[in-house]
């Protein structure tokens, strides 16, 4: 499967708040939904389009790896993304932001993409955290927000995929260097482009590829 | 529950549920029905194998029966026949084939379950099986696998995956084959990995660790992080024009990567992997490469010709020892070393080295080193400490005795740093002259070694701490590194002059580490040569920004910016050496994007800045040193503002009269009605307080330093004002804190509003400028130091009438008045003005008719000034009053509530340095306002257009003063001084 690029994204936030469940919704649409089963997985890819290129994101949940500190610091480095998760039911796990994003800011590199996902929009009934809440917290940090549901499966498409965008539009705009590839980003197989300074071009067999869903 | 899965197969009796025992037993059906992966069953089997997974997890979590049944068919050994399968596709089979695995050890909660799916080996088969790695995809979810398997691990599961009778542990031994794997998630799963399987507390299991794999895999990192370094080393040496500062940063980025991994490996406290690893990084990198590199040139060649000579003692170390890196590098990387791993047997023998080494053991290569090293611990240890005291270079505070001299004049080799190559380099690198690019390092260095909790007082003591002996009876004698000390003073002193080459960030650090050298038991034990040296810095560095003190408005904002800015977070060693762009040699350009602090100034602004920053530093360490508190800075106490939402008296006679209505139209078409009041710094807008009568309630706080105001074409009764967030106060946020429209009762209103705030802004402006000058020593200043903070004088001033004050600001109340410029060479009027204002503290009885005085003294020379000040700025934001006494009633008087905690802040406000006795008490502060006009800070104090176009206007005018104002002015400040 040829790819124009990959990106690399990292998972981030309080245990228990559905990161290895959103991963595997949207790496894998065929676990649909179902109220008595929540399965989760580490580590996935898929195959997306932007802008008429086949883009591979390849997502690693970097949970139960806290407790060492390199670990955390190479994951943080070697990603273009980064969806900070927080549970609407749980508020302390929207406090807990915070110090995720200190820790991301501090070992990412400064161009990664980080995203903020307000997950189980599902629980109403059970909400402890406003979405203005959740809209306030992106907006003073400059993140990009958006409530998802693992369960019903609503916006995590668009979550990985808005992020996915935004990266694109780095690399549009020339901040990231893609020949770089501690950066998370990666240029696909036949794409390596013979002329660097324009990461467009040879764009146009991006679209043989077929998605693997 | 159910779902259609039309382009699924379909037929053969699929049951509807997806998750039940029937769809379990019929996906087995399917698999052993396609044993044989073909083009055309591919699909299918993808999808039977996805099902499994999720049957599986839903059984896990609903019925136990469904995992009976898989293990009962033992389907595990279908996944293993899939795998072997060398036909077309298979790597699209082999991924689901991963993934499935990977959700089922993800996922299982049951732990009996995961026993079985562990027990049978099937599980070991799959994870030597050799994929086809050279897909991308295959390995990152092969590692994954791996990595999932990692975290299931414990003193039970181990037995599954580590064989002790075979002596076979797969998981681990794959793993490590990937651990330089170019693909950066792979190697760092690989590390998570073995980060897991050493935290395992299995005895046999570590055992085999240590025994079979230990010496190559650690061996290998040691290679590669000596091959990665030189990498880096050729990257600074081909740099020096910032071009690849990317590279760069990947590459520290990753050598920190390696030392984290190290310490978190040593961190686990596995005596027996530790004591491996440390033997292995000592003699094959750490002493050899970073150690020995310090010779390398430039600092001192001649030792590096020493160490050519020396043949290495392995063979196996050639390839690392001989490729150097340069001494700056090296310096760079010891310090990263000594600021991530704290593994006390490493970290003491390196420090032990590169502190005691001597040049008879240096000159004999790293393994004599190390022997060297083990008998003098060994010998040390047996004597006691005696002899380590009395090696060190002696000084101290006091008086060193003939005997003592006497010693170390007879014991050359052990009392002189020239006859320890190692800490002979480090010293020589804090010569600042040219520049501070090694110098840095070499701080960072001691910093790091100094803070190291794996490095025993006893052997930097003296060296990098102060010591702490007791003399004959009860007498402590203090003393310190004589020689470390005066290099630091060195470069301090280099900081405070004009066109050094000296960082602030070198300084701020030098100053770090002097504190931490010379404080003991909570005071200095500097000697009296030193503390001589610590106060001219002072004053120099005083004297220095005096050259910068400017009236215009953005000095003002760039001192407290800088102020701001610095107090947010002292300089964290261990972020600094976090950062690529401190490698390359020191440049000027900002358009490296490097930091301000971590370059030299550019530009006059810069040079400014630069300045206002070094009279910070070194005034904050002169406090620390003489165990004073700040009392002056930051220049607004926020202890003396007012607070939204406070409730203010406003019912006192000589404050009524400041109270303007007004109707305050916002953007969003929000009006509401407040009470305008003006105090010393800030703009409040209050409420009537529902609870107590005359009293009113802060809803809205601002600075008058920050207003701009303007009238309305349209409407005379109206003014447009707008608050700035201060420049302090710097979040990126630069949206105004208040833009609105505020209607008056009538224009007489509104024009007094008008004059009000202009003037408030004004004489915040100035206030906060004199306070400055006093903080610079600028003649003209020299009455007594001001209240603590600006606008504490609304305490010191309670209870004094109003009357008392008015004549103070007759000055400014002619009408038109403003402050003359001041040219460039006002040195005598200063003095004439400190003379005068001797006077009248020499007196303060007569302070009614020094006030008289003061006067007469300054209305002729405002006169003098009118003219050439009329010229120099557009009147527009503040137009003559038609009342201009009505404007003058004083302020400063408002009472705040409650009373108690006004108190505590009174309090707060005393100097907590003792102070020369002055009249203070007997002068108003608001003499100070009046005074202003004559003094030097008056120059620019003269109207201001309070407008932000004015402001940027100036901004520009400050570059554009560069080339021809700046040297004047400053040749004139030389003078005053």
């Amino acid at each position: 499967m040829s790819y124009a690029y990959l990106f690399k994204y990292i998972i981030i936030g309080d245990t228990g708040v559905g990161k290895s469940c959103l991963l595997l919704q949207f790496t894998d649409k065929r676990f649909q939904p179902v109220h008595d089963l929540t399965i989760g997985v580490e580590f996935g890819a898929r195959m997306i389009t932007i802008d008429g290129k086949q883009i591979k994101l390849q997502i690693w949940d970097t949970a139960g790896q806290e407790a060492f500190r390199s670990i955390t610091r190479s994951y943080y480095r070697g990603a273009a993304g980064a969806l900070l998760v927080y549970d609407i039911t749980r508020r302390e796990t929207f406090s807990h932001l915070t110090t995720w994003l200190e820790d991301a800011r501090q070992h990412s590199n400064s161009n990664m993409v980080i995203m903020l996902i307000g997950n189980k929009s599902d629980l109403e009934s059970r909400r402890e955290v406003k979405k203005e809440e959740g809209e306030a917290f992106a907006r003073e940090h400059g993140l990009v927000f958006m409530e998802t549901s693992a369960k019903t499966a609503a916006n995590v498409e668009e979550a990985f995929i808005n992020t996915a965008k935004e990266i694109y539009e780095k690399i549009q705009e020339g901040v990231f260097d893609i020949n770089n590839e501690a950066n998370g980003i990666k240029i696909g197989p036949q794409h390596s482009p013979t002329n660097p300074s324009l990461p467009g071009a040879g764009g146009k067999d991006g679209s043989q590829g077929g998605g693997c869903c | 529950m159910f779902r259609s899965r039309s382009w699924f197969g379909g037929g053969w009796g699929r049951p509807k549920n997806p998750h039940s025992l029937e769809h379990l037993k019929y996906l087995y059906n399917v698999l052993s029905r396609n044993q044989t992966v073909s083009e055309h069953n591919r699909g299918l089997l993808v999808e039977s194998l996805r099902s499994i997974a999720e049957i599986l997890i839903w059984g896990d979590q609903n019925d136990s029966s469904v995992f009976d049944f898989f293990l009962e068919k033992n389907m595990l050994s279908f996944f293993l026949r899939i795998m072997r399968q060398r036909s077309g596709g298979s790597s699209f089979v082999c991924v689901q084939l991963l993934q499935t695995l990977n959700i089922l050890f993800e996922n299982i909660r049951n732990e009996t379950s995961l026993y079985y799916l562990l027990s049978n080996n099937h599980v070991n088969s799959i994870i030597v099986h050799k994929f086809d790695f050279s897909d991308e995809e295959v390995m990152a979810y092969y590692i994954s696998f791996l990595k999932t398997l990692s975290l299931k691990l414990n003193a039970h599961t181990i037995h599954f995956f580590y064989n002790e009778h075979t002596n076979d542990f797969p998981l681990y031994t794959e793993a490590i084959k990937f651990f330089n794997h170019p693909e950066s998630m792979v190697r760092i799963a690989v590390r998570t990995l073995t980060l897991n399987v050493y935290k395992v507390e299995d005895a046999s299991m570590l055992g085999f660790i240590r025994d079979r794999t230990a010496a190559p895999y650690f061996s290998n990192i040691v290679w590669f992080i000596g091959k990665h370094i030189q990498e880096l080393d050729a990257c600074v040496r081909n740099d020096a024009d910032h071009l690849s500062q990317n590279r760069l940063a990947d590459l520290v980025a990753e050598h920190l990567d390696h030392l984290h991994y190290l310490n978190d490996i040593l961190c686990l406290n596995i005596t027996d992997l530790n004591q491996v690893l440390t033997d292995h990084l000592l003699h094959k990198l750490l002493i050899p490469l970073y150690i020995y590199s310090l010779c390398s040139p430039p600092p001192t060649t001649s030792v590096r010709r020493v160490v050519e000579g020396t043949p290495t003692s392995s063979p196996r170390l050639e390839p690392l020892t001989n490729g150097k890196v340069s001494c700056v590098v090296a310096l760079f990387l010891l310090s990263q070393v000594f600021l991530i791993i704290s593994h006390p047997p490493l970290i003491q023998t390196l420090a032990w080295i590169i502190l005691k080494t001597d040049r008879s053991t240096f000159v004999k290569g790293v393994d004599k080193l190390l022997e060297h090293y083990e008998t003098e611990i060994r010998g040390a240890t047996s004597q006691n400490d005696v002899a380590s005291s009395s090696d060190v270079e002696e000084v101290d505070c006091t008086n060193v005795t003939d005997e003592e001299k006497q010693r170390m004049a007879t014991t050359p080799g052990d009392c002189s740093i020239c006859e320890k190559p190692f800490l002979e380099i480090v010293f020589n690198a804090l010569d600042c002259v040219e520049n501070d690019y090694a110098a840095l390092f070499a701080l960072s260095l001691l910093y790091a070694m100094a803070n190291n909790k794996g490095v025993t007082p006893d052997l930097i003591e003296h060296v990098l701490r102060p010591k702490k002996s007791v003399v004959a009876s009860k007498d402590i004698k203090y003393s310190y590194s004589n020689s470390i000390v005066d290099r630091i003073l060195h470069i301090v002193l280099l900081s405070c002059q004009p066109a050094c080459r000296v960082r602030l960030v070198t300084l701020e650090l030098g100053l770090k580490l002097l504190a931490q050298l010379v404080m003991c038991d909570g005071k200095n034990i500097l000697a009296e040569s030193h503390r001589a040296s610590i106060e001219s810095a002072r004053s120099q560095s005083t004297a220095f920004l005096r050259n910068f003190y400017k009236s215009e408005e953005i000095f003002l904002d760039m001192f407290e910016h800088e102020y701001c800015d610095m107090s947010k977070a002292s300089l964290n060693v261990e972020w600094l050496c976090m950062d690529s762009a401190i490698l390359l040699p020191p440049t000027g350009t900002p358009l490296t994007g490097i930091d301000f602090t971590k370059r030299l100034p550019c530009g006059e602004v810069e040079r400014a800045k630069r300045a206002i920053r070094v009279f910070f530093l070194v005034r904050e360490t002169v406090l620390m040193l003489n165990g004073e508190l700040e009392t002056q800075l930051p220049l607004t106490n926020p202890q003396s503002c007012v607070q939204i939402d406070q409730a203010l008296d406003l019912s006192i006679a000589r404050y009524n009269s400041d109270l303007i209505a007004c109707t305050v139209a916002l953007k969003d078409g929000q009006k509401i009605r407040r009470f305008l009041v003006i105090d010393i710094l800030q703009l409040i807008l209050v409420e009537p307080d529902t609870k107590r009568l005359g009293w009113g309630v802060a809803k809205l706080v601002g600075f008058l330093q920050d207003i701009e105001v303007t009238g309305d074409k349209d409407d005379s009764r109206c003014l447009h004002i707008t608050i700035h967030r201060p420049l302090s106060n710097s979040t990126a946020n630069r949206v105004p804190q208040l833009s609105a429209k505020f209607s008056f009762d009538d224009n007489i209103r509104c024009m007094a509003a008008k004059q009000r705030l202009t003037k408030g802004r004004i004489k915040a402006r100035q206030k906060k400028m004199q306070h400055i000058a006093r903080l610079l020593d600028i003649p003209g200043q020299s009455g007594p130091p001001s209240p603590a903070y600006v606008g504490a004088g609304i305490y010191t001033n309670r209870g004094r009438g109003s009357r008392e004050n008015r004549p103070l600001f007759q000055t400014g109340r002619v009408p038109g008045f403003a402050a003359p410029r001041r040219d460039c060479t006002t040195g005598v009027v200063h003095r004439i003005d400190a003379d005068r204002r001797r006077r009248d503290h020499e007196s303060p009885s007569r302070v009614a008719m020094s006030n008289a005085k003061k006067d007469t003294g300054a209305t002729p020379k405002s006169r003098e000034h009118s003219t050439s000040r009329g010229g120099s700025k557009s009147r527009e934001g503040s137009p003559r009053m038609p009342r201009p006494r009505s404007e003058e009633i004083p302020l400063e008087l408002i009472k705040k509530a409650p009373p108690s905690s006004s108190a505590t802040t009174l309090i707060d406000m005393s100097p907590k340095v003792p102070r020369p006795l002055t009249p203070r008490p007997m002068e108003p502060p608001t003499v100070s306002v009046v005074a202003l006009p004559t003094v030097s800070t008056s120059s620019e104090s003269g109207p201001k257009t309070p407008d932000v176009a004015s402001i940027t206007s100036e901004e520009t005018s400050f570059i554009a003063e560069n080339g021809s104002a700046t040297p004047t002015r400053k040749k004139g400040a030389v003078e005053t001084v």
